[in-house]
């Protein structure tokens, strides 16, 4: 215990001197001001972008629109500038030639040209394919057809347009999570995890294929017991890990605070940290588990390569049962289809639980039972992890040549 | 202190390492563990420093089984290497920390030697600043530090200029006269004989020989002859095959027997001109190549 206290010191010191992992936290908290600070910069030029809006409201672009007689054009006109905000809505007599030549000479942007009542032609240079202008179009001709229908079999205008707009009430009342609710800071989670888990494993891998390497093993080997090695190393890592998140995602919540007002109304930044706080103490269980899980598997890998070449290489299958996971928790939980039966599965399984388990937690309702038991099987495999580990770092911070092959790896750690 | 292996036996899957080794080293003393790499010198070491356990045989010390939190050991291993991006101060009193010394202890340990071998100077210097010589101290410092009661030293010379070698032979004098047991493995002959009381040959992971040295060299079988003469042919004519030219020109005779010594001296005195006859008395390094060739003695 006292050896594991000081490994673990002194592997915490060397994330926190280290320049890139200072660097890199620095960095991402100075970004993270940038971003949060930035309604509150863009509200102090806010007077000089007044101006130049009012000045672009005159350069609007036009649309033609040319139907069979003048009274029908002049109506089409009048809806369709109530609708086409962007545009400056004309209507025209001229011929199709004609109107095409302009809008090739970019004088004009589109141009509507009614065949009958209820069909058209649209005109425009580049189709782009954001351009929603037909669909716009068809509802509008539609309401006018109807209204138009309505008009003629007697009912009054006023009555037509009132069947026409009429508006539903309604509220949702959400019994288990509101999905919408919790999309981004779940979102944000999992990436995170991801990206920790993948960085810092990576690391920790690195870091003991380097005291391998370096032969500084030679010496630590026999004044050190390997899991006091083992659990020193992951542990100060994954406290490293903990602390640049608190670092990132604390000085997020202050920079908020402090631009609260100029936020406003903002749904994605309000969800984001208005999180439950049941919701950050399962997002902190998963993300130490998980984390620690894969960083022990890092690590024994990282005693098995020779070369700090053979590393990249060697974490090849523990980063590639990782992506996996990773990518059904993110095709599942972009579906909005949380509760499947490979997510229920993979809620259960160590090696996908904490984010399968974290977003089902997020984006449904699961019983308790069954998050505990998710838990439970985690910190049993952690610890499993961990001594299974730390054999195979023993056995395997001694061979150097090539890399050995997983077979002789188990069949040593099951002899040792 | 006596510290005594007896009958060690280690195997890595189907490969037999260690085959019955036993031997016994004393504090005061120091004990050179020899054999050709790959004899199992650093499987040794290490099943004696618990870095992994022998799949029988025990470690004792004073005829009890060793208890690993009482003796301390310290370690020069002949791979060299420690974090060379790291501050030599910070990285010495870790490992003397680890050998469970306060840190007060460990920063006051590693000063005193970095005084004693002149490294004082590069105390908050990294470890890749140094030369290779100055690493090599760093090192050392990591073996002793924590003053341990068993020092084992493995190839603690090589790499070391003549100045650092003498620096490096008065600490180890001193460690012996603290009365520490110092185990010594190395190649180079010189330095084992000028040291060790006794030794231990080790081949293909049995011991060939091992006892005091004084004893080894005066039990040597004394069935050969040196003979110097000015006209050798005539000699090699008359012994045939049993004699042979050494590097230095002398003549070598084997005998039959010890017992045909007197005979054959007396024979070659009185029938030829010889400047100089004598007994062949082993040097350690003869001794090493006849015992950790090949073929194992039987005993």
């Amino acid at each position: 215990m006292r050896q594991f206290g000081k490994i673990f010191n002194f592997e915490l010191k060397y994330y926190l001197k280290n320049k890139v992992f200072v660097g890199v936290t620095l960095f991402l908290v100075i970004a993270i001001a940038g971003v949060m600070f930035f309604p509150r910069i863009m509200g102090a030029f806010e007077n000089g972008e007044e101006e130049t809006t009012e000045n672009v409201a005159t350069e609007l672009s036009v649309m033609l629109v040319k139907a069979e007689s003048p009274e029908q054009s002049e109506m089409v006109r009048e809806t369709f500038g109530a609708a086409f905000t962007d545009y400056e809505v004309q209507s025209t007599d001229k011929e199709v030639e004609e109107i095409k030549d302009q809008i090739l000479s970019g004088d004009v942007e589109c141009a509507f040209v009614m065949t009958g009542a209820t069909s058209y032609t649209y005109y425009v240079n580049n189709l782009s394919i954001y351009d929603s202008n037909t669909a716009i179009a068809d509802e509008l001709l539609q309401n006018i057809y109807q209204l138009n229908a309505m008009v003629s079999s007697g009912i009054t205008v006023e009555q037509a347009s009132e069947i026409m707009t009429v508006q539903i009430e309604s509220t949702t009342e959400s019994l288990g999570v509101d999905q919408m609710q919790n999309y981004w800071y779940t979102y944000i989670m999992i990436f995170a995890l991801y990206m920790v888990i993948l960085l810092y494993g990576q690391m920790v891998a690195t870091n003991v294929a380097t005291e391998k390497s370096s032969r500084a093993m030679e010496v630590l080997i026999t004044s050190a017991k390997p899991v006091s090695m083992m659990f020193g190393k992951v542990l100060a890592s994954c406290m490293a890990g903990l602390i640049q998140l608190v670092a990132i995602f604390g000085s997020a919540l202050l920079f908020y605070n402090l631009n609260k007002s100029y936020w406003g109304d903002n749904m994605i930044v309000d969800s984001i940290f208005n999180m439950p706080l049941s919701l950050f103490g399962y997002m902190l269980i998963f993300f130490t588990l998980g984390f620690l899980i894969y960083a022990f598997l890092y690590g024994a890998i990282g005693s098995t390569a020779s070369k700090l070449e053979d590393i990249n290489t060697s974490v090849m299958p523990i980063t590639m049962l990782f992506i996996v996971g990773f990518f059904i928790v993110m095709f599942s939980f972009a579906a909005g289809t949380v509760d499947t039966v490979l997510m229920k599965v993979c809620s259960y399984i160590p090696f996908t639980s904490p984010m399968a388990m974290f977003t089902r937690i997020a984006m449904s309702t699961v019983p308790w039972y069954e998050i505990l038991i998710s838990i439970v099987i985690l910190i049993g495999s952690v610890i499993g992890v961990g001594v299974i580990s730390a054999k195979i770092y023993r056995v395997g911070v001694l061979l150097y040549g090539t890399t050995p092959k997983i077979g002789s790896i188990i069949k040593a750690v099951w002899k040792a | 202190m006596i510290l005594e292996l007896k009958n060690i036996e280690k195997s890595f899957g189907e490969k037999q390492v260690l085959t019955g080794i036993s031997f016994q080293a004393e504090g005061g003393k120091a004990f050179g563990l020899l054999g050709r790499n790959g004899a199992g010198k650093t499987t040794s070491i290490r099943i004696l420093m618990d870095v992994f356990p022998a799949n029988s045989g025990e470690v004792l010390i004073d005829g009890a089984p060793i208890d690993y939190t009482k003796v301390q050991m310290g370690y020069l291993p002949e791979e060299r290497g420690l974090y060379p991006k790291k501050v030599i101060i910070d990285q010495l009193t870790y490992f003397a920390e680890l050998k469970g010394m306060s840190r007060k202890e460990a920063v006051r340990s590693v000063d005193y030697w970095l005084g004693r071998l002149g490294m004082t100077e590069y105390r908050n210097k990294r470890l890749d600043t140094l030369s290779k010589g100055n690493q090599q101290k760093i090192q050392l410092i990591t073996a002793l530090a924590h003053d341990p009661d068993i020092v084992i030293l493995d190839e603690p010379f090589s790499g070391l200029d003549p100045v650092n070698a003498m620096l490096l032979k008065d600490v180890v004098k001193e460690q012996i006269s603290k009365g520490k047991i110092v185990l010594f493995s190395s190649h180079q002959m010189s330095y084992i004989e000028e040291f060790c009381d006794s030794i231990a040959i080790l081949n293909s992971g049995k011991v060939a020989l091992s006892g005091d040295l004084r004893e080894i060299k005066r039990n040597y079988v004394r069935d050969r002859l040196v003979v110097r003469a000015e006209n050798p042919e005539p000699i090699i004519a008359d012994f045939g095959k049993n004699c042979t030219v050494t590097e230095n020109g002398d003549l070598m005779i084997q005998l039959a027997s010890a017992e045909e010594k007197k005979a054959t001296m007396k024979r070659l005195v009185e029938n030829y001109d010889i400047d100089e006859v004598k007994v062949f008395e082993p040097s350690l390094n003869d001794i090493f190549v006849e015992y950790a060739g090949d073929a194992v003695k039987e005993d």
